[in-house]
């Protein structure tokens, strides 16, 4: 028996551990891997294992390369790899589940392979990415293969009506077919379009259970989907319009999905709570901007992009406080406030 | 897990249900003539001399204040040795052989109740003062400076929360003697002419709540009440008690009493006691040995200057299977390890933990937040953490770095098993 110094504290929270938060938003997922499988049959196990595997194997090929150049010798098992850990599991599923399912298989593969690399790994691997992976690949995707994606095949299936699309048709000038044919693709239960988008419902299941977990941090998709039900209920009132405005605004557009998986990875949001309110905010008034000015498909995963990159200067040591405090309120409502009238002038003029 | 660290996991169980065991004196009594306020000493005995309990032996100096030093036990004096203290540090002991006759020294007589009643307070904090009276609760603030303030005190607040897990020698301090607690409590309330009395206890302890409840019948004379607080950690750290038992938020780095309120813990409040009517020094007290990796948790009843070997064997020493143990000074979220089980109880000494050494396997930092929402002083850790690795002084300044007061709760909600609690006192450090 030996006596060992250490410092203090000598205790340690059971439950915190990386393994345990990361297992289970994989947990939570698989609502919609299922539902993915009996609406797109086969394509969808294609789709989302050629999207889990090239993350995979990108990621453990680059750090056996590393390991190598640096003169260790090859063992199977790399211990950077976080398959262990299922981070980078969570990473390709999400990344697969926001994808129409008639996406071709080398797509899928060359966005998991560069999501990896350039948003993961050439910033030094788990924990220092700016931008969150799966929303990174996605884009990726968009703008490279925007046409191979095949957004097509939608804007006639569905071209009954969505009530966006004919809303946004109205209030923005721009080319309608386009922002219609987007829309629709990522609206409704039973509708073509992403894997894993479509099920409101089963979305809210995974959140339900990743918050009896405490595996994710509940602020930030609240304050993000009250942003848009806020600003789309300011817009319902001004013009006049029903509720059907802003609960579309909601079910739509992968919203729910972005909310609750893409926006809520920690590495990627700031560290305190009023932060991550701010960044959750800030992501919900641009998803809305997009959606409404804007002529860019994937209004959530562009938004939570761009709020990605502001997440260093929200925690920037000078300003960041881990708690709100009178002024930060007054100010932060001000902001809100000024917000909802921008979002009702700018919808009066563009209509 | 990300979320605020409200309860620390609690072992209290192990031993808040068994009663203190009578303690076998041991032969051999170490008695502290250096401590880490005090570094110098004068000895006025010699080796072979005969000394009783509570004699004045010699006396500490340190910067601005001396103490005298009381002998905790009858018998004759021997060497001196360096032995640890529960602080960790090393200090200078005289050996005393004991011969169990506890004989009094002459100068310990209780003091007629008619008497007190008259003193003012000069009177108690001379007291305080000549009986070497200090902070029990492990901070070894010397009392009397504490009890001498000139500000106007509203409300003395006995901290009773002892809200670190495994600790529970102040549970049973209430428990057995719930009466010199709270007339220490007054005796400090007439000192300061403070009209109100508050006892902060967390109201998961219902069966101190009945204790105390019973036995403050008896003084309704006095303006004493209970605050019955949440039960979380760290709700014993002076400013949370302070903010839930009184409603008062004092800032950090300012003295409580500038608001009207002091503080005492509940050790400390029965040695004034003790002090004032029977005039005796801090002789015993108690203490617990608690852990996974000792046999025997038990709360022991410990003379001062006892070497916590001997309670070890008393405890039936370590489990079997434990290769490698921690062995702590306090609890243990902010106590310290010692690098050695030979250490002497000094009078701030509140307890001895020994856990099994767990080395936890650190993963990068997600960002989880888990710290920052829990960090009581409002800082947050993992900037602060960052800011070290950076070494960007600026930054940690922004961040206030110097306001930890190293509960360790940040390591211990970290995702990541991050010692985050070790960077921010880095960072503490880098501040200077
Ligand atoms: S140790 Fe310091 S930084 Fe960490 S939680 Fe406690 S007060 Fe905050
Ligand atoms: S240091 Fe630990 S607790 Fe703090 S954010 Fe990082 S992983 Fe979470």
């Amino acid at each position: 028996m030996e006596i060992v110094k250490k410092t203090s504290p000598h205790l340690r929270r059971p439950n915190a551990r990386v393994v345990r938060m990361m297992r289970d938003v994989t947990i939570a997922l698989m609502p919609l891997v299922v539902f993915a499988i009996i609406n797109h049959g086969l394509n969808a196990v294609f789709i989302l294992l050629a999207a889990v595997l090239s993350m995979v194997l990108t990621e453990y090929v680059y750090y056996q390369i590393q390991d190598l150049k640096a003169g260790n010798g090859f063992t199977f098992k790399n211990k950077h790899c976080t398959i262990y850990n299922f981070s980078v599991i969570t990473s390709g599923l999400i990344y697969g589940l926001t994808l129409p399912d008639q996406t071709p298989i080398t797509v899928v593969i060359i966005g998991g392979v560069v999501g990896v690399f350039l948003a993961k790994l050439i910033f030094g691997g788990m924990g220092q990415n700016i931008f969150n992976i799966a929303a990174f690949a996605r884009v990726f995707v968009v703008l490279s293969f925007g046409a191979a994606v095949g957004y097509s095949q939608f804007v006639d299936a569905n071209a009954g009506a969505t009530a966006l699309g004919i809303l946004n048709r109205n209030i923005v000038d721009a080319n309608v077919t386009n922002s219609y044919a987007l829309m629709t693709m990522f609206t409704g239960i039973g509708l073509p379009g992403s894997l894993g988008e479509t099920s409101a419902m089963l979305i809210l299941v995974g959140g339900i259970y990743l918050l009896l977990r405490r595996s994710f941090d509940v602020v930030v998709p609240l304050t993000y989907i009250g942003t848009v039900f806020v600003l789309s209920c300011a817009v319902m009132i001004s013009q006049g319009i029903g509720f059907w405005y802003p609960m579309t605004h909601l079910l739509s557009g992968g919203l729910i999905f972005g909310a609750v998986f893409m926006a809520t990875d920690p590495i990627t949001s700031p560290v305190t709570r009023p932060g991550r309110i701010y960044f959750a905010f800030g992501i919900g008034v641009i998803t809305f901007f997009i959606r409404l000015f804007g002529n860019l498909p994937e209004g959530v995963v562009f938004a939570i992009l761009i709020m990605n990159m502001f997440v260093p200067a929200i925690d920037y040591a000078k300003w960041s406080h881990q708690k709100f405090n009178l002024r930060r309120l007054s100010i932060f409502s001000v902001v809100i406030a000024l917000t909802i009238l921008i979002t009702i002038v700018g919808v009066n003029y563009a209509g | 897990m990300i979320s605020r660290a409200k309860k620390v996991s609690d072992y209290k169980e192990l031993n808040t249900t068994l009663p203190v065991t009578r303690y076998v004196d041991p032969e051999t009594i170490y008695i502290n003539l250096t401590n880490n306020r005090c570094k110098t000493y004068e000895l006025n005995v010699e080796k072979g001399d005969y000394i009783r309990v509570a004699q004045i032996i010699g006396e500490r100096s340190g910067g601005f204040f001396k103490q005298p030093i009381y002998s905790t036990v009858s018998g004759t004096v021997g060497e001196t040795v360096k032995k640890h203290d529960g602080t960790g540090v090393e200090a200078e002991f005289i050996t005393v052989k004991n011969d169990f006759k506890d004989e009094l020294c002459r100068n310990v007589v209780d003091r007629p109740d008619s008497v007190i009643d008259a003193f003012t307070q000069a009177d108690f904090v001379n007291i305080v003062k000549e009986k070497s009276i200090i902070g029990l609760g492990g901070s070894g603030f010397p009392t009397y400076i504490k009890l001498d303030t000139k500000e106007k005190i509203n409300t003395v607040v006995v901290n009773a929360v002892e809200c670190e897990p495994y600790l529970t020698s102040d549970y049973r301090l209430i428990k057995d003697t719930p009466e010199p607690v709270i007339k220490g409590l007054i005796y400090a309330m007439k000192a300061l002419n403070a009209p109100e009395g508050v006892i902060a206890i967390k109201k998961t302890k219902i069966p101190l709540i009945e204790v105390l409840e019973r036995e403050l019948k008896r003084f309704k004379e006095y303006n004493i009440r209970l605050a019955k607080l949440e039960d979380y950690y760290p709700q014993g750290w002076e400013i949370e008690t302070f903010k839930n038992a009184v409603g008062i938020t004092v800032p950090i780095g300012e003295l409580p009493m500038k608001y009207g309120i002091i503080g005492f813990n509940v050790s400390t409040c029965a040695a004034i006691y003790e002090a004032v009517k029977h005039n005796m020094p801090v002789v015993k007290r108690h203490f617990t040995i608690n852990g996974d990796a000792i046999n025997f948790p038990q709360n022991y009843r410990v003379r001062v200057g006892t070497n916590v070997r001997d309670l070890i064997k008393l405890s039936d020493g370590y489990v079997d299977d434990a290769k490698q143990i921690n062995f702590i000074s306090g609890g243990p979220m902010m106590g310290v390890s010692m690098p050695t089980d030979d250490i002497v109880i000094t009078p701030t000494t509140t307890s001895i933990l020994v856990l099994k050494s767990t080395d936890y396997k650190e993963e990068p930092c997600v960002r989880c937040a888990s710290c920052v929402y829990s960090c009581p002083a409002g800082l947050q850790p993992v900037q602060i953490m960052n800011a070290v690795k950076r070494n960007d002084k600026t930054a940690l300044a922004n961040l206030e770095a110097k306001n930890c007061i190293e509960c360790g709760l940040c390591a211990y909600v970290c995702t990541s098993k991050i010692h985050v609690t070790d960077y921010v006192r880095q960072g503490k450090q880098l501040l200077g």
